[in-house]
């Protein structure tokens, strides 16, 4: 009985004492958080590498663009391409381009950065024993001459068009040759940047910290974790309670439950993102433009966008709205949607005998686009079966044309029509990132003239006149443009995104 | 004994007192509350499953965009609408066409093949070692696990998870019909049978097996219950149906973005899987029960 009671005394006092210490350490750390400048990302992917050169995934570029720097910047808002490393460049003749760098830089590791750097990065990223992932970026430059400490000269096998935007892509972002020699820069990045490099743990998270001898002044920020959360839902419930502070690219059925929280600010932005609907150029019914035309009349993009949440921008452009060689003319060239034309081209042209194959990835917005389009297919009279597969499983598919219709997406990351119009429909790429083997010598010559034309007017009428041809012909149908997407906890001010879904964390602060 | 004898030689006896078992059975069976409930939801089910076209307000896979993520009670649509405008309540009901017809699928070629297994098994010792090692192998898989395997072998649908369930059956029916088999071999009308001359197939389906239907109705009953979850499952991991097909398991996995949104997307079709399985559950038992000869007739 005695011991009983001690044993009730003792319990109750723990617990008091374990409350009283709870409440008092939560308390102390509210206030340095307010008081200390460190921000924590949730990503849904840990990164491949921190190498530039040997990576292509955004987990990975969402962390060199804070260490690396590239020579051009495409500016977030208004679209146009910045000296960023670059100090100016000329163009003497076509083939030739000479860039003056800026001068004063020094990687994290002391290295001065200069016109060696550069033939360094640049001559690794393109050697085919490197086998970097993106040395398609570099692919028609043919010699890297060093001029003097400050400027180096390009010469390129043809005119390369849409070079600028290559060089503002963060795959071709310089590293420090020193450090390259030295260490793997996939696991001990050096770069430029605002933000140096201070630990990975693999699976766990990433650190950074504030480069105090940026040159144009340190970043805000002292401290940043890159925190891997595999799973959205619990990223988001990390955000409610303010574990982290910092997430992207949020799935549209999770806006509305975002935008309910209180302490949680979202930033969306038209996004280069393109979503369209393909057919596979290479069976017989596809070639019919009556087919084509049947389903671009069925398929209800208005109603589809709608679903999105805000997180879709409708046009019937392929070059969306924020790619270099966009214009308003095509946002409503395309076939419009009519349910009763649909459904009196299928009949008169017996479309409606023949099954056919949807084939569908099983991720993010793929299958909201599966569902409706298919409902709306069956709607004018087709007879369409979904095939929803795994990413990896659905990518050796497509890649194998083993499908009547499939959804493809194409995140620009350069900005510039040519990386989109190229890789996704030029007959160079059947068989490889030309998903829906769309073959059109008229629509090849187009593209290829964009990129052998540095002229940049006339390369954006060129690529005007390919996108258009597209649209024409109903080769494929645009279900919508991305926007692109963060939430952060509302402490914290200054993120600005990148219409390619990157961010810059050196303006961000903490309140 | 006696009634070793009675099969053995007059057929009309064993007719009637037939009858009289299953009236027993029955008169056990209602005396069980839970049973009863089981067969209740059952029977309402498999009437929604034949009538489904009569009992539906919507096509159940009609879109209507704009009407999208309706909650419960809302008009028209007493258990609102999901994602993309389509009514809940009527994916319910052909749901539940799915999920018995492929339920009853998988069970009965389960039985199939595990009743063949377990009386040759249990018949003829000279393959029950070989038979039984095969059955303790497709034990030693989890079974989820082996129905994912099939499937990955087979492709994606529906016809596949009947065969992956039906497969992942057969060891545990085996082992009970074998189980029987064994010991209603030793039994004298058996060795009486025998000795008249009977063949053995004649032996195994006329005597062996009418004697072991006891344990076989629990063991088919209860295996529902298991097939329709699994067929949720499967179809939850994007295994089974493919959309738009108004399966309860995909209905869950589709509805789980919304959780917090619309909690009705997964909250409904969780009701349904769960009172089926527990229906088919408590059946089972019931019929144990009632099934058991050792059980006193009051």
């Amino acid at each position: 009985m005695k011991k009983s009671l001690w044993f009730a005394v003792l319990l109750i006092v723990s617990i008091v004492l374990s409350a009283c210490s709870g409440e008092s350490s939560s308390a102390t750390d509210g206030k340095s958080s307010k008081a200390d400048q460190s921000l924590t990302y949730a990503s849904t992917t840990d990164a491949v590498g921190l190498s530039p050169i040997m990576t292509n995934d955004s987990a990975s570029s969402s962390v060199i663009e804070q260490v690396y720097e590239t020579l051009f910047n495409r500016n977030p808002e208004t679209g146009e391409i910045e000296p960023n490393l670059a100090e100016s460049y000329e163009t003497p003749d076509a083939n030739t381009w000479v860039f003056k760098l800026k001068e004063g830089v020094v990687f994290h590791d002391g290295t001065p950065f200069n016109a060696e750097a550069v033939k360094y990065t640049f001559d690794k990223l393109r050697d085919p024993a490197t086998a970097a992932p993106r040395a398609s970026l570099l692919e028609p430059v043919d010699a890297i001459t060093v001029v003097d400490e400050n400027t180096v000269e390009i010469k390129t096998k043809y005119p390369y068009g849409s070079f600028l935007a290559a060089l503002s892509h963060s795959n071709t972002s310089i590293v420090s040759p020193t450090a390259d020699q030295k260490q793997d820069l996939m696991n001990q990045p050096v770069g430029t940047g605002p933000f140096k490099f201070v630990s990975w743990t693999p699976g766990d998270k990433i650190e950074l910290e504030s480069n105090e001898d940026y040159r144009d002044g340190a970043p805000s920020l002292k401290k940043v974790t890159y925190k891997v959360v595999p799973e959205v839902n619990t990223a988001i419930s990390m955000l409610q309670t303010g574990e982290v502070q910092f997430i992207d690219a949020l799935p549209t059925e999770q806006i509305k439950r975002l935008e309910s929280m209180k302490d949680v600010d979202i930033a969306k932005k038209d996004g280069t993102p393109v979503y369209y609907l393909t057919v596979n150029h290479e069976k017989e019914i596809s070639k019919d433009a009556k087919f084509r035309e049947a389903i671009a009349s069925a398929i209800d993009r208005d109603a589809f966008v709608s679903k999105l949440n805000g997180l879709g921008v409708r046009s019937d452009s392929v070059v969306g709205p924020k790619v270099f060689g966009h214009d308003d003319s095509a946002d409503t060239a395309g076939t419009p949607y009519d349910m009763e034309a649909a459904k009196k081209l299928v009949k008169e042209n017996g479309f409606d005998d023949q099954p056919i194959k949807l084939l569908a990835a099983n991720r993010g917005n793929y299958t909201l686009m599966a569902e409706i389009v298919q409902a709306q297919l069956t709607e004018a009279g087709f007879k369409v079966e979904i095939e929803s597969m795994e990413w990896a499983a659905f990518l050796d598919a497509a890649r194998a044309g083993q499908y009547d219709l499939t959804f493809m997406s194409w995140s620009n990351v350069t900005g510039d029509g040519s990386e989109l119009l190229y890789p996704n429909f030029h007959s160079d790429n059947i068989g490889n990132s030309n998903f829906g083997r769309y073959n059109n010598a008229e629509f090849d010559e187009l593209v290829t003239a964009s990129r052998t034309t540095v002229d940049q007017n006339e390369r954006k009428e060129l690529l005007n006149q390919a996108n258009q041809l597209m649209v024409e012909q109903n080769a494929v149908v645009v279900m919508y443009h991305g926007v692109v997407t963060a939430a952060t906890n509302k402490s914290v001010k200054g993120l600005q995104l990148d219409p390619n879904g990157q961010w810059s964390l050196y303006n961000v602060s903490r309140e | 004994m006696t009634r070793a004898m009675l099969e053995a030689t007059d057929v009309v006896p064993v007719q009637k007192k037939k009858e009289k078992v299953y009236l027993v059975t029955l008169k056990r069976l209602l005396k069980n509350k839970l049973a009863v409930a089981g067969l209740v939801i059952i029977c309402l089910q498999i009437a929604m499953a034949v009538f489904a076209p009569l009992i539906v307000t919507h096509e159940p896979a009609k879109q209507v965009l704009s009407a999208s993520e309706l909650p419960m009670f809302s008009e028209g649509h007493w258990l609102g609408t999901d994602n993309y405008g389509r009514d809940v309540w009527s994916r319910i009901v052909y749901g539940a066409r799915i999920s018995l017809i492929v339920g009853i699928t998988a069970v009965s070629l389960g039985l199939v093949g595990g009743i063949t297994l377990g009386l040759l098994g249990g018949y003829y010792k000279k393959m029950d070692g070989i038979i039984m090692r095969v059955v303790d192998l497709l034990f030693s898989f989890p079974g989820i696990l082996l129905a994912m395997l099939i499937i990955a072998i087979l492709g994606t649908s529906l016809v596949n998870v009947a065969i992956a369930i039906s497969i992942w059956s057969i060891p545990s029916c085996a082992r009970i019909v074998r189980g029987s088999v064994l010991s209603i071999k030793q039994k004298e009308y058996i060795m009486a049978m025998k000795s008249l001359g009977a063949s053995d197939i004649r032996i195994m389906l006329r005597h062996i097996l009418p004697n072991a239907t006891a344990p076989i109705i629990v063991f088919a009953t209860m295996r529902m219950g298991t097939a329709i979850l699994s067929t949720a499952s499967l179809s939850y991991l994007g295994l089974g149906a493919q959309p738009p097909t108004p399966e309860w398991g995909a209905m869950i996995s589709q509805g789980q973005s919304f959780m917090w949104t619309s909690p009705h997307l997964t909250i409904v079709p969780g009701i349904a899987i769960m009172l089926t399985v527990f229906a088919f559950n408590v059946l089972g038992d019931g019929l144990r029960d009632a099934l058991d000869p050792n059980m006193d007739i009051q």
